[in-house]
């Protein structure tokens, strides 16, 4: 093999795939706390409660992520300079809008299909609203939204490039770098390109974390339909 | 935090400029979109249909496309490409990359369409002496083109909203020609206010028209 591999090779991974995972990490964490609470009180009839929220799902999901993304990169430091973020910041405000909506969406659909007795049962051992919902109609309700969460998560590691856009370092962006570096001249690269290599091996890189996960979600959805 | 004060009137300067980047989006989305709608009926038929062949290559291509960011793909055809000889320019990678990208999706989409349809519909059209090739046309296509309706049209806003991705190679759709200008005028929050409804009406009115339709070719049983 040619001697840039393994540099090249090693930063990718180290600092390239390290963000990506830690991306895709923390936005599935926030989109399914947000998005599970929206999607429980959604299931409330208030109508400028739901209003409220069909907002926020309607918003975040209409608008390509790439938009959102560089609003908050690009607008909201120009409306006060406390909203500045770093770009892994803002990529992953902007992932966690979106996937919350995706997942809001799931929740309501997880969360109606309880039965009303699991309700009323929950109802007459003294459960409050909150109580009820978090120790009974839950527990059952993400049971349902598994698979489409696995889904999400397949999504989401994709989704984690867009972030390259704003230079954000994860696996697309170490990728970009590392192909510059090499192209130009000599003491600073080799003057030689290596996109192709690169970025198929990027490409490769997703398919490996991806696949098994679509596998899984397919399955689940077998097992649990 | 600063009161922001909007102003408006650089657009009678750039409204112009947005509007051809608009243009480009719609025009790139449409022609993506036709083309994702015929790649995924013919390999969504060949999957269902099991036709040889065709059916493993429909696989691998359904599976690499959706297991690998959109973005990658865009770069592999713009800037990985032309190592190896094959030179696109950014208006072909712009409709290509989408379409290639809602093709496989949509395969899926109408592969999952054709399977739902019973069997007992492809037995009765046998038995009236239609061919293999009458059956599809006159039975599984109706029938199954509609069940994969919902999740196709999910994949055609998908197809749209992704053309804000060839900002990356430079194609002046809508998205780019936003950063220009505001890379231009310094007006961000306009410029992005204005981006940000533009993109919802576009996806808004595409969702709110299209299930207008399913609601006209929904089978006559789910109506």
């Amino acid at each position: 093999m040619p001697d840039w591999v393994d540099p090249v090779g090693h930063y990718m991974l180290e600092q390239g795939l390290r963000g990506t995972l830690e991306l895709a990490a923390i936005s599935l964490v926030g989109a399914l706390v947000i998005g599970v609470v929206l999607g429980t009180l959604l299931t409330i009839h208030f109508k400028p409660l739901t209003w409220t929220i069909r907002l926020y799902i309607e918003v975040w999901r209409g608008l390509p992520i790439l938009v959102t993304i560089f609003i908050i990169f690009f607008a909201l430091p120009a409306i006060s300079q406390e909203l500045e973020f770093s770009p892994l910041t803002a990529a992953g405000i902007g992932l966690i809008l979106w996937g919350s909506a995706q997942v809001a969406e799931a929740t309501r659909g997880a969360v109606g299909s309880i039965p009303r007795e699991q309700h009323e049962a929950a109802a007459a051992l003294g459960f409050g609203w909150v109580g009820r919902h978090v120790f009974v109609i839950l527990p059952q309700a993400l049971r349902r939204l598994l698979p489409p969460v696995v889904g999400l998560l397949v999504n989401i590691i994709q989704n984690t490039t867009i972030a390259q856009v704003i230079g954000a370092t994860e696996l697309l962006e170490s990728g970009e770098r590392s192909v510059e570096r090499l192209t130009a001249p000599p003491p600073i690269g080799l003057g030689e390109i290596h996109a192709f290599e690169i970025y198929g091996a990027v490409m490769v890189v997703f398919f490996v974390l991806s696949f098994p996960l679509t596998r899984l979600a397919a399955y689940l959805e077998r097992r649990l339909a | 935090m600063s009161v922001v004060a909007f102003e408006w009137g650089y657009l009678a300067d750039y409204g112009g400029d947005l509007a051809a980047g608009l243009w480009r989006t719609i025009y790139v989305s449409a022609i993506a979109i036709a083309g994702a709608f015929v790649i995924g009926l013919v390999l969504g038929a060949a999957r269902a249909h099991r036709v040889p062949v065709v059916r493993q290559l429909a696989a691998v291509y359904v599976e690499v496309i959706r297991n690998t960011p959109i973005l990658v793909q865009i770069f592999m055809l713009y800037f990985a490409l032309p190592e190896i000889g094959i030179r696109l320019d950014a208006f072909t990678v712009a409709w290509l990359s989408v379409m290639v990208w809602g093709g496989a999706f949509n395969t899926e989409n109408f592969r999952a369409g054709f399977e739902a349809v019973p069997a007992r519909f492809h037995e009765a059209a046998l038995g009236l002496g239609f061919g293999r090739l009458g059956t599809f046309l006159n039975v599984t296509l109706p029938i199954g083109g509609r069940i994969a309706l919902p999740s196709s049209i999910n994949t055609y806003i998908s197809i749209l909203k992704n053309t804000s991705l060839l900002y990356v190679i430079s194609y002046p759709e809508l998205t780019t020609t936003a950063l220009q200008i505001n890379a231009l005028t310094l007006q961000t929050v306009e410029t992005f206010t204005v981006l940000a409804v533009t993109y919802l009406a576009l996806v808004w009115s595409m969702s709110a028209g299209i299930r207008l339709l399913e609601g006209h070719l929904a089978l006559p049983e789910t109506r």
